[in-house]
């Protein structure tokens, strides 16, 4: 068990203009289940190889527990690693690939086969562990590739989209099982995903990556309800935040005519940095169809059974439109083509400058 | 007429449906696969007049290379009257008496086949375990002018084999490797080791670096992720380049004629001392001619899958 320390840590691919990773700073508590998320080329897998080893670091530090491990070689630092195509070795079998790195430490042989025995049962891989990694489906080598990764009761786990390989239905089952799994050997664990579903439902706390930096690091709870940008608010929930562009006066923000009312502080914000327009953002589950509120045309509607997804534009009245998601109740949905008035919850909207997309006051 | 008596239409659907998913895969698995390229050939996709012409081709080509080839053997057992014939014959009585004339008579052929074997042989061995770390590194290094260096390498293969011999016999007379094997040895390795060293490392780029990176992970040094990860996966291309290597060495003339002597001459030497100013011994040669192709064709057979594999550079799967 230990703690993980990224201290302004830095990746610079020779010839890149800009840093992979760029002075990460993040702390991960002993057992805790971290999520590292971003679109591609954020610079997430760079954060989590370079903390197994397997990249340079070029500038600060990285420490297991006390230990600091920036320049050490992957073999000594005590982790466990599942890659994204599980990266299990052709030619042994699924118990050879289990004990590859108790072998490789010298472990005695009966012993080996006890501890590989002991974490097949736990995956229920038991039936499995003669065969070659060609003979088992996806599932069944994401399970071995799991395994592999607890025989050896390192400090630490890494993920590098364990899931990805994986169908829909296969992938959020095996999520809950990880979830469980990490919780019952509680070993510190940096789990790399694109997927802000999975970020959400596994993670202790998520640190959210754009452009090699950390956008926000918080528990899914606090990502959801107050997030640091426009980005993290964009990126996290689904479907996604709205995030129209509108005006603004002393009482809120002016939406297709209808004042989405904002506190003090938010207004005294934007008007601090000199802007005229600011960004809402609004939960497409923090709308509500209503007699009242902000005129929409719709668009689209998504029926996904318990819920609809009304797609429509809101006229912002000089010549622009902004779009809008709302969540409605799946037996009375709008038609397309439909006008209809949107309400709001007043305590679930958020703002974010338009210029930095940062969020503005609290 | 009962139920049971009416065939299932459905049922029979969805079998063919099942037939037409398989036959689908097994088309898309052979178009994935380049090593399986060959049993769908490309005949398949083309019209009449172009078949005939590719056929045409290709039945030259055959008899180009196999024409000489089979007389030779034939002309091996045939008895000499008919070798020299003017009428080339079909029929006739085979006869044992050009192999066993090899090894009796004042030919000794068994010295000779001996240092064939060991010449040809060490420097095969000896180009696959320097070429396969060497091709390894070349592979997964990442340092500055890598692809002139990979080149580099690959050109020492490409300089003929008149421009080296005199300067290495130079130095094989200061060394005293004149007339002995590791001589040889030494002189196969200079054409052998780049083409080992160039062909091994394409096999290597092939693995996906996911598989040493997580032997490194699970505590494994570079060598030992190298060892235990990489080189039993390159099974195919050590053995193709096994193969390769040794051909080489097997069938060089020129080297063995300049630097070898009565304690290491090889088998091509063998047949030129044939061709005396007494005159030719056809047999004998034809023979001997065979006795030096045939061990060649069967390694090449015995690996043929792999061959192909190796020879397509970029098909090897890690599987």
């Amino acid at each position: 068990m230990a703690t993980i320390t990224y201290d302004r840590t830095t990746r610079h691919y020779p010839g890149a203009e800009h840093p992979a990773v760029d002075g990460l700073r993040l702390d991960v508590a002993d057992g805790e289940f971290l999520v590292l998320v971003g679109p591609s080329g954020c610079g997430k897998s760079t954060s989590l190889r370079m903390l197994a080893g397997l990249e340079d670091v070029d500038d600060g530090a990285i420490h297991i527990g006390s230990r600091e491990v920036t320049h050490l070689a992957p073999r000594d630092r005590d982790i466990a690693m599942v890659f994204q195509n599980y990266a299990l070795y052709p030619h042994m079998s699924v118990a050879g690939n289990m004990g590859f790195a108790l072998r490789m430490a010298g472990m005695d042989r009966t012993e080996i086969a006890d501890r590989v025995r002991n974490a097949a049962r736990l995956l229920r891989i038991e039936e499995f562990l003669d065969r070659k990694p060609k003979e088992l489906s996806g599932g069944q080598r994401q399970r071995v590739a799991m395994g592999r990764a607890i025989v050896r009761e390192p400090q630490v786990f890494l993920m590098d989209e364990p899931l990805s390989n994986l169908d829909a239905k296969l992938r959020s089952s095996t999520r809950a099982q990880i979830a469980a799994l990490q919780r019952r050997l509680g070993v510190t664990t940096v789990y790399v995903t694109h997927d802000q579903v999975e970020a959400m439902t596994m993670g202790d706390r998520v640190a959210v990556l754009d452009e090699g930096v950390l956008q926000q690091c918080d528990t899914p709870r606090a990502l959801y309800d107050r997030p640091a940008n426009a980005f993290v608010a964009g990126f996290t929930g689904s479907p996604a935040m709205n995030l129209p562009t509108a005006a603004f006066d002393a009482d809120g923000a002016s939406l297709g005519g209808t004042t989405v009312p904002l506190p003090r502080e938010v207004l005294r914000a934007a008007e601090a940095e000199g802007a005229e327009i600011l960004r809402v953002g609004l939960r497409p589950e923090a709308l509500y169809l209503d007699t009242e509120g902000i005129p929409l045309t719709v668009e689209l509607v998504e029926e996904l059974g318990a819920e609809a997804l009304c797609h429509g534009v809101v006229d912002t009245g000089d010549g622009d439109e902004e779009r809008l998601v709302v969540r409605v109740d799946s037996r009375t949905p709008p038609r397309a083509g439909e006008r209809v008035r949107v309400g709001f919850r007043t305590d679930e909207v958020h703002a974010f400058s338009a210029l930095t997309g940062e969020r503005l006051g609290d | 007429m009962s139920v049971l008596d009416t065939p299932n239409p459905r049922r029979a659907e969805s079998a063919g449906q099942q037939e037409a998913v398989e036959q689908e895969r097994r088309h898309a698995s052979t178009k994935r696969s380049p090593r399986e390229g060959s049993r769908s050939s490309p005949l398949d996709r083309t019209g009449t007049g172009t078949r005939v012409v590719i056929l045409v081709v290709l039945g030259l080509a055959l008899l180009w290379t196999l024409v000489p080839l089979v007389w030779m053997v034939l002309s091996s057992f045939k008895p000499a009257t008919a070798i020299t014939s003017a009428e080339p014959s079909w029929l006739f009585t085979p006869t044992g008496e050009h192999y066993a004339g090899l090894f009796t008579g004042g030919n000794e052929l068994i010295p000779y086949l001996w240092h064939s074997v060991a010449a040809a042989g060490l420097s095969a061995v000896l180009s696959v375990v320097l070429g396969a770390p060497a091709g390894y590194g070349l592979a997964r290094s990442e340092m500055r002018g890598k692809r002139h260096l990979s080149f580099w390498i690959i050109s020492t293969r490409m300089a003929p084999i008149a421009a080296v011999v005199l300067p290495l016999f130079l130095m094989f007379r200061q060394l005293g490797l004149i007339d002995t094997i590791p001589g040889l040895v030494l002189a196969y390795m200079t054409f052998n080791l780049p083409f080992a060293i160039w062909l091994l490392s394409s096999f290597f780029s092939d693995l996906p670096p996911a598989l040493e990176e997580s032997a490194l992970v699970e505590g494994c040094t570079r060598w030992q992720a190298f060892r235990h990860v990489a080189l039993p996966l390159t099974k195919p291309g050590l053995v193709t380049t096994f193969v390769l290597c040794l051909v080489f060495a097997w069938n060089d003339y020129a080297f063995a004629l300049v630097f070898s002597g009565p304690d290491s001459q090889t088998l091509p030497i063998a047949a030129s001392q044939l061709v005396t100013q007494a005159g030719i011994d056809w047999g004998q040669l034809c023979a001997i001619g065979t006795f030096v192709v045939v061990p060649m064709m069967l390694a090449g057979l015995a690996v043929r899958r792999w061959l192909v594999t190796g020879l397509t550079l970029g098909a090897v799967t890690g599987e």
